[in-house]
């Protein structure tokens, strides 16, 4: 899944939405994001590719909004709510997710294992 | 005297140490760095005219798959004639990006292809043919709409053979191709008819069904010629290296050769005769032969031979280099006669053409050309290619300065500093300097600074840099990116800094610059504002927990090199050296010898009376009120950047980082004026002390080696000397080797000796640190280094160590007890008294040393290159050696590694910080916070 920031990428991405749940005055979502164009794309446990510097979930509260959705640990964030997360900032990608006004994030997410069975299904590589 | 010997000795060996590290690192790093933005860029920069499709796939190949690389220059050389193409290969009107559409295709053909046979001959040659073309009309949309119509028509190609043939080459070619004939594989078609019948009414065609689209046309090529021998060509490049024959393969590409080479033994003789030709552009060293290439028309010259350009070769020889040898396809692709690309000296003459777009995109192509090329970028050089290139930096088209900035870049990269020169010498400098002042665009402005960067790594360059960049640098890249104002509005936040890549590239070139010597320093603290923005700009990087960055790591590296010297260079320095000094225990050359002697006939009851005094004098230590906050060169050591340097030494993960920070202590806290005095007490009070020690025990050699220094420094603080020796004794023991074993760090000479030396200045008068000393088991381990140490400096400075343990007669007891004796401590052979007198008194006095170190240091910084680069962990290193330097993963494979291995060393920290917190009682201010990678949503 490597890519260059700014061009085109070919992946398979999942369709997760995830109903914000209101913790007294917070909104929550139940994970945690690491990683944007302003972090060390190294110390990315989850990239395949260690320059990668996309947005990926890191930690997931069991049974919160974002498990239910079906949200697993390590998948990356394509977009949320139509808004590219390939090239962001850790704290605009933040932002993106907790914006008060919204009570519904569609996110487009990938993971390995999506391409993977992409990939078997379609006997050969999804890159066409 | 063995006292007076080692009080001289160490401490001008510390001092020297000190000093030294700074430039030498900051020189290896650049070089490293210089490329980074590079060539992948470079490539793209080349095909970007219009489509940002075809980059990404290059990007993309250039990464997974050498021969892809082939792909992306096919691209490129497409690109400079722009034949549009829609998403099946069919033409597209005017306007549309036919090259995404293109290259996927291409790449697809390759993924089901595999390996080795996708190569596209047709696109190379499109080039060739275009180039010719626009040569002959003049750029006109004439033959660009004969394409479109051609490829609409007939999509096998087969009926276009007139057409091109007519266009350009066919014509001129013929008469060179006649004499093979006979030899040739398939003589009447390719030889007496134009081209392309040849290629596509031959062979493709019965594979392309019509209607089907260039990938399919691609796929017949390589099955087309595979059966041809190739082995010859192979054979006969090996033979040639390239250093002699760098442009082997260039008759190849001629039609004619291409024929006769396939009849194996014919390969010599008749490439002769079309020798000249190719040669010309070939060996551009031949001072004769390159005038001939000046005064040629290159666009005549063009059409009559067509060698395929040794630009190709460029890309070709990085596919070499990882393949180990050519595969036959790509020597299908060269001997294509049907198209070439424009050969060097056109390329370079291109430059001067009067059209605006010719000139960038042979800039462009130059570029690409040069990337990872040192053989091209000596030839450009010496085709004087790069004063044309310096005078389009003025061109008012911002097209035309940025590709030709870019390959400058690219030229100015690598070890070759006859490239560096050679822009310098046609006042690439200034002009670089003036667009830098004149332009918006933020490419440009990388590829400017990334130039900057490239020349400042050259020691005779920075001078000229510093003379004519320097205030222009700092007005225009570093104060704005960092975030400083000089007058900051009242109501508003601070900034913080922008780690963009311009300011990388900025920081890194005064990183470089900022090593040339005192003059340099004075230049740069002087400079106006840069001083405060650097370090408002690392004070942003604290706030933020955003310090692993390049950019911190720049920073931090010039104010560690402004700092050198800073209490003997700064104007008014004098006024700090008051006579008060002297009164501060320690702080004076000469009131340290009075004490040590003091300490040699009698340690005990000088340390008495010192020690009180000590205290008293720090505890109450008043830090200067100032009437004004200070500014400029001034806040390089005021004691508040303590507490800065001290937060990136807890927090950074970088170790060139925290080397460079501590680095910056430790000359801080050099020095014999009042300043210094402050500082060393600042450090304690702020706690920095345990920060300190606990960075002993970090991985990075050079780490402990500044620490250790910086400690050694700090103790001529009475107070810190006592710390330092009730809670780092350990730890400083720990690093040293015992016996023959090494300890698992493996630490360099260098770093045991100034481990050594720190040793020794902790336990000089004070009976209580040699307590410690022996308490730690350090004598075994002394002893063992001065017994058997294959370095003589080793065995010196361990036995400065023994001889002032021995010194104290209240410890012998307890070393007599533990079995040892006096033999023990007394010197060996090799560490001659005399030989130690030779040190300096003075604990700053590192000019000279300075030098030498520099030079020695820096063989060693490049050494420490070598193991970053094996470790890399990209693709490319598998790349031969010849390219370490100049290599494309430099700015990711390095970057990474640095990234990575502190993320290792960080894990360890945290667990010895975890376990020691109790023993380094002194502490409390080290909370080491993770980076804030994670945000709960």
């Amino acid at each position: 899944m490597s890519f260059v920031p700014g061009q085109p990428v070919t992946a398979v991405v999942q369709r997760i939405e995830i109903q914000k749940l209101r913790q007294g005055d917070n909104l929550i979502l139940g994970f945690s994001i690491g990683g944007g164009i302003d972090q060390d794309p190294g110390q990315n446990p989850f990239s395949e590719d260690k320059t990668d510097k996309g947005i990926y979930v890191t930690r997931i509260t069991p049974g919160g909004p974002a498990d239910e959705a079906g949200l697993r640990m390590g998948d990356k964030i394509m977009q949320v709510n139509g808004w590219d997360m390939t090239m962001v900032t850790h704290d605009r990608a933040r932002k993106r997710l907790t914006k008060k006004n919204e009570g519904v994030v569609r996110l487009l997410v990938t993971r390995k294992s999506l391409e993977e069975a992409v990939k078997q299904s379609m006997g050969g590589c999804p890159r066409q | 005297m063995p006292a007076e010997v080692k009080q001289e000795q160490s401490p001008s060996n510390a001092t020297s140490l000190a000093m030294m590290q700074e430039p030498q690192e900051v020189v290896e790093e650049t070089v490293t760095i210089e490329e980074d933005p590079g060539t992948p860029t470079s490539h793209v920069s080349v095909v970007t005219s219009d489509d940002g499709t075809t980059r990404r796939t290059e990007t993309k190949d250039l990464s997974t798959n050498v021969k892809v690389t082939k792909m992306v220059k096919t691209v490129t050389t497409r690109t400079v004639r722009q034949v549009p193409l829609g998403p099946d290969g069919l033409p597209l009107p005017e306007g549309s990006s036919p090259l995404g559409s293109y290259t996927d295709s291409i790449d697809r053909r390759y993924m089901k292809n595999g390996g080795d046979r996708f190569i596209t001959p047709q696109a190379t040659s499109t080039l060739t043919r275009s180039y010719n073309n626009s040569y002959n009309d003049s750029y006109g949309e004439t033959p660009e709409s004969q394409y479109v119509r051609h490829y609409g028509l007939h999509d096998g190609y087969a009926d276009l053979t007139d057409n091109y043939g007519s266009l350009s080459r066919g014509v001129n070619f013929r008469p060179p191709r006649y004499p093979y004939l006979p030899n040739s594989y398939r003589p009447e078609n390719s030889y007496t008819l134009p081209i392309r019948k040849d290629d596509y009414g031959h062979v493709a065609q019965p594979q392309v069904p019509m209607g089907s689209s260039t990938v399919d046309l691609n796929r017949s090529q390589p099955e087309r010629f595979q059966p041809e021998p190739y082995g010859l060509e192979d054979d006969r490049r090996s033979l040639g290296p390239e250093e002699e024959e760098p442009y082997e393969l260039e008759p190849d590409y001629s039609t004619a050769n291409r024929r006769t080479l396939q009849g194996a033994n014919r390969g010599r003789t008749h490439r002769e005769p079309l020798r000249d030709g190719p040669r010309v552009r070939g060996y551009p060293d031949d001072p004769i032969e390159a005038e001939l290439i000046d005064e040629r028309h290159p666009y005549i010259h063009g059409m009559y031979s067509a060698p395929l350009a040794q630009p190709e070769r460029g890309s070709m020889a990085s596919l070499d280099r990882m393949g180990g040898r050519r595969s036959p396809s790509i020597d299908s692709i060269r001997k294509d006669p049907r198209w070439r690309d424009p050969d060097l000296p056109e390329v370079i003459a291109m430059l001067g053409h009067p059209i605006d777009p010719v000139k960038s995109n042979a800039a462009a192509y130059l570029q690409h050309l040069c990337y990872e090329n040192d053989k091209i970028k000596k030839d450009v050089r010496q085709l004087k290619g790069i004063p044309v290139l310096v005078g389009l930096l003025d061109h008012p088209k911002s097209e035309v300065h940025r590709k030709a900035c870019g390959a400058l870049r690219n030229i100015s990269y690598g070890k070759d500093n006859d490239n560096k020169v050679a822009i310098k010498n046609c006042d690439g400098i200034p002009a670089l300097v003036r667009l830098l002042r004149k332009t918006n665009d933020m490419e440009v402005r990388e590829l400017i600074t990334g130039t900057l960067w490239n020349l400042s790594s050259y020691e005779p360059l920075k001078m000229v840099i510093i003379n004519h960049g320097l205030q222009t640098m700092t007005n225009e890249v570093i104060i704005p990116h960092s975030g400083w104002e000089h007058e900051p509005n009242e109501d508003s936040k601070p900034r913080d800094a922008e780690w963009t890549t311009v300011f990388k590239n900025t920081s890194g070139c005064l990183r470089n610059v900022s090593s040339d010597g005192a003059e340099a320093r004075r230049r740069l603290r002087e400079c106006e504002g840069l001083v405060d923005a650097l370090l408002h700009a690392l004070q942003s990087a604290v706030g933020k927990k955003d310090m692993d960055n390049k950019s911190v790591e720049n920073c931090v590296c010039i104010m560690r090199n402004l700092s050198y010297h800073v209490h003997k260079e700064v104007p008014g320095a004098e006024k700090f050296q008051d006579p008060s000094a002297l009164q501060a225990p320690g702080s004076a050359g000469p009131q340290r010898k009075k004490k040590d002697d003091a300490g040699c006939f009698g340690g005990k009851k000088a340390k008495g009376r010192k020690n009180g005094e000590n205290d008293k004098n720090y505890d109450t230590l008043d830090l200067p009120k100032r009437a004004e906050p200070s500014k400029g060169f001034e806040l390089l050591y005021q004691p508040e950047v303590v507490r800065l340097y001290l937060s990136l030494l807890t927090e950074s993960q970088n170790y060139n980082t925290l080397e460079a920070a501590a680095g910056a202590l430790q000359n801080l806290s050099a020095g014999q004026w009042t300043w210094s005095n402050y500082i060393r007490a600042t450090v304690r009070k702020e706690k920095g002390l345990p920060i300190l020690v606990e960075l002993l025990r970090s991985d990075s050699d050079k780490v402990v080696r500044a620490v250790a220094i910086a400690l050694r420094n700090l103790s001529i603080d009475r107070r810190n000397k006592d710390l330092i020796g009730s809670y780092a004794m350990r730890d400083l023991v720990s690093n040293l080797p015992s016996g023959q074993q090494r300890p698992a760090k493996n630490l360099e000479e260098d770093t045991v000796v100034a481990i050594l030396n720190t040793i020794h200045e902790i336990v000089t008068d004070s009976s209580e640190n040699a307590r410690s000393l022996i308490q730690a088991q350090a004598i075994e381990k002394l002893v063992a280094i001065n017994r058997t140490s294959q370095s003589a400096r080793e065995t010196k400075a361990a036995s400065h160590v023994l001889q002032t343990v021995w010194s104290y007669k209240e410890l012998r007891n307890a070393l007599t007890k533990d079995g040892w004796n006096k033999s023990h401590f007394q010197p060996t052979v090799t560490a001659t008294p005399k030989a130690t007198k030779n040190g300096k008194p003075g604990y700053d006095d590192t000019t000279l040393p300075l030098m030498e170190k520099n030079q020695g240091t820096r063989k060693c910084g490049s050494g420490d290159m070598i193991p970053m680069d094996e470790l890399g962990p990209d693709g490319y290193s598998t790349i031969d050696q010849r390219d370490k330097d100049c290599k494309y993963k430099t700015g990711d494979g390095s970057v990474d590694l640095t990234e990575r291995e502190p993320l290792k060393n960080d894990t360890n920290r945290k667990h010895y910080i975890r376990s020691n917190r109790p023993a380094v009682s002194l502490v409390d201010a080290c909370d080491v916070k993770p980076q804030p990678v994670d945000s709960w949503v």
